[in-house]
């Protein structure tokens, strides 16, 4: 039987405010806003778990070293992985509530794509194949760090099977590992983008930017270094394990998290210098509704100084990116940033004629609700594969 | 004490050349300067060299520059008064583009020369004390002492594996 940790009961409590606040709200008065809640935080939480996992095939590709066990513990988040594919299928219950073209008569023949059959199945593939080639590249890889029989349960027993007795011969897993991490970084690329296109940009179905899947999988990237680095500190703060890494690993991921908060503003930009160049009314009439209306533009200026003039301006610093205390907090305010970043996007379509921004304790709940689940995620993984969690001070694979 | 006479130990590997700094600093002769044909961070350590200043002035050059920028894109745009698709005359949106090249562009220069400045660069003497072994693959370290005591310096980098090699003023010598 698996030890009980303290976070057991924390997680588990997080999850249960979660559902309840969920199933009250969809319950209740206005589902709408409990759906558009969970849309949010299904792409925001889905997102740091595949961006998480991208850290670690763009580790292997590169044949980086500097990493060290930072790419075991972004493994850790294919642990949500499925969760993340139960919550899409959920999401199909509620279309009607998300999608405010299903409720449009004149789509202008975009009809083809945009039917609800149609968009599910798609991204449902997609996403099976993003998830599918994750897995294998984490079969793979823990081939090349785990040893069988170690731990039991459920993952594991599924590892273990699959290994059989067979000899391992590391040479060949090394390049069908090299060759899964590269797989996975097209499937991102694609997947993303279709996630991108047809769960945010089809929500006000006459505005097109082509660079909108572009800048999706980029913002998942972004967010997922974030929470790799909030895991990370946070379980080399944490005294009950032996997991420990040096200054130079912070400083290393906190330099990688600095580049992406500058791309991920230079793919917003390119968008919009773009559309300021175009000056096309189906165009820019998605830019002044969000930046210059009441009440989103107070949002979008926050949004801004959050995610990109903060971090840039204190991760400048050398020694900031080697606190992990300070950057739990600042990647978590970032993280936060990029949920409301969601909901500028998605809000206006959802409430075009409000003067107030439309935001509650229920939306806080359910967002902690989708953390909890992320937790409890991550730490069943780690339950299932303890190794990855317990590399010493210093130690580089 | 006086130190008139100077010593310098030539390595083969960075490790006999970290082994000499060390022992270097637990003698009384001062360390002058080392020699690396390599990035050295284990030498770096040894010597606690002082963190560069030279991030400074690349940070006072990207901020220069991104204001410069700006302010050309502007001046120019103001200088032809041209309204262009109903666009005003000084649009930010695009200007950042010249804001952005002209932060790099500005931090690169802060950069160069905090380097030269750091560095103390360029240098149009040649070194004083200096062999040209150290342009190849070798480490050296050189330290300085009194004229008597040079034969304990040339012991210290000898027992590290190194060759030796004295100058004084006048003429230089080579030992073994």
């Amino acid at each position: 039987m698996q030890k009980k940790t303290p976070l057991q009961p924390i997680i588990a409590a997080l999850i249960v405010v979660g559902v309840g606040a969920f199933i009250f709200g969809v319950m209740g008065r206005n589902p709408d806003r409990a759906w558009q809640a969970y849309l949010i935080n299904f792409l925001l939480w889905s997102a740091i778990a595949q961006g998480g996992l991208l850290f670690s095939t763009v580790m292997t590709t590169t044949r980086a070293k500097w990493s060290g066990p930072l790419s075991g513990l972004s493994e850790a988040f294919t642990g949500f992985f499925p969760v993340s594919f139960v919550l899409f299928l959920i999401l199909f219950l509620g279309a009607p509530h998300v999608f405010p073209w299903l409720h449009s008569h004149d789509l202008h023949g975009k009809e083809v794509w945009l039917n609800l059959p149609f968009l599910f199945t798609r991204d449902l593939i997609g996403l099976l194949i993003l998830y599918g080639i994750g897995f294998v590249y984490l079969y793979h890889s823990l081939l090349l760090k785990v040893e069988p029989g170690d731990a039991d349960g459920a993952f594991r027993s599924i590892f273990n099977r699959l290994q059989g007795n067979r000899p391992r011969d590391p040479e060949r897993i090394k390049q069908r590992k090299g060759v899964f991490s590269i797989l996975y970084m097209l499937a991102f690329a694609l997947v993303l983008s279709l996630i991108g296109y047809d769960l945010v940009m089809s929500n006000d179905p006459h505005w097109i930017s082509t660079l909108f899947g572009a800048y999706t999988f980029v913002k998942a990237f972004y967010v997922g270094l974030g929470g790799l680095i909030i895991m990370a500190a946070v379980m080399h703060l944490y005294p009950g394990n032996d997991f420990r890494l040096d200054d130079a690993h912070f400083h290393d991921v906190g330099k990688l998290f600095f580049a992406f908060c500058l791309v991920w503003a230079d793919f917003f930009y390119v968008q919009l210098v773009v559309i300021w160049y175009g000056n096309i009314p189906e165009e820019t009439a998605y830019i002044i509704e969000r930046t210059m209306a009441i009440p989103w533009r107070y949002l979008a200026w926050s949004i801004f100084v959050v995610c990109f003039v903060l971090p840039f301006c204190i991760l400048l610093n050398k020694k900031v990116k080697t606190m992990p205390k300070f950057m739990i907090v600042l990647c978590g305010c970032i993280i936060t940033g990029i949920w409301f970043e969601h909901l500028l996007l998605l809000g206006p379509s959802f409430h075009p004629e409000t003067h107030v921004l439309p935001f509650a304790l229920s939306d806080v709940l359910i967002s902690l609700g989708f953390m909890g689940l992320m937790l409890a995620a991550v730490s069943f993984f780690f339950r299932q594969f303890p190794e990855l969690a317990r590399i010493g001070k210093g130690e580089v694979r | 004490m006086a130190t008139d006479t100077y010593v310098m130990g030539i390595f083969g590997s960075e490790d006999q050349a970290v082994a000499a700094v060390h022992d270097l600093k637990k003698s009384a002769w001062p360390l002058v300067r080392t020699h690396s044909p390599i990035p050295s961070h284990k030498l770096a350590e040894a010597v606690q060299v002082k963190k560069s200043k030279a991030g400074w002035y690349t940070l006072f050059g990207g901020i220069i520059g991104f204001f410069s920028g700006f302010a050309l894109a502007i001046f120019t745009a103001v200088r032809w008064d041209l309204i262009v698709s109903g666009k005003p005359v000084v649009a930010l949106i695009p200007f950042v583009i010249v804001g952005f090249e002209f932060t790099i562009l500005f931090a690169i220069f802060g950069n160069l020369i905090g380097f030269l400045h750091q560095s103390k660069l360029p240098r149009l003497a040649n070194l004083k004390h200096y062999d040209s072994r150290l342009s190849g693959e070798h480490f050296g370290v050189l330290a300085s002492c009194a004229a008597d005591q040079q034969d304990g310096l040339q012991d210290l980098f000898r027992k590290n594996g190194g060759d030796v090699r004295v100058f004084d003023e006048q003429t230089p010598t080579n030992g073994r």
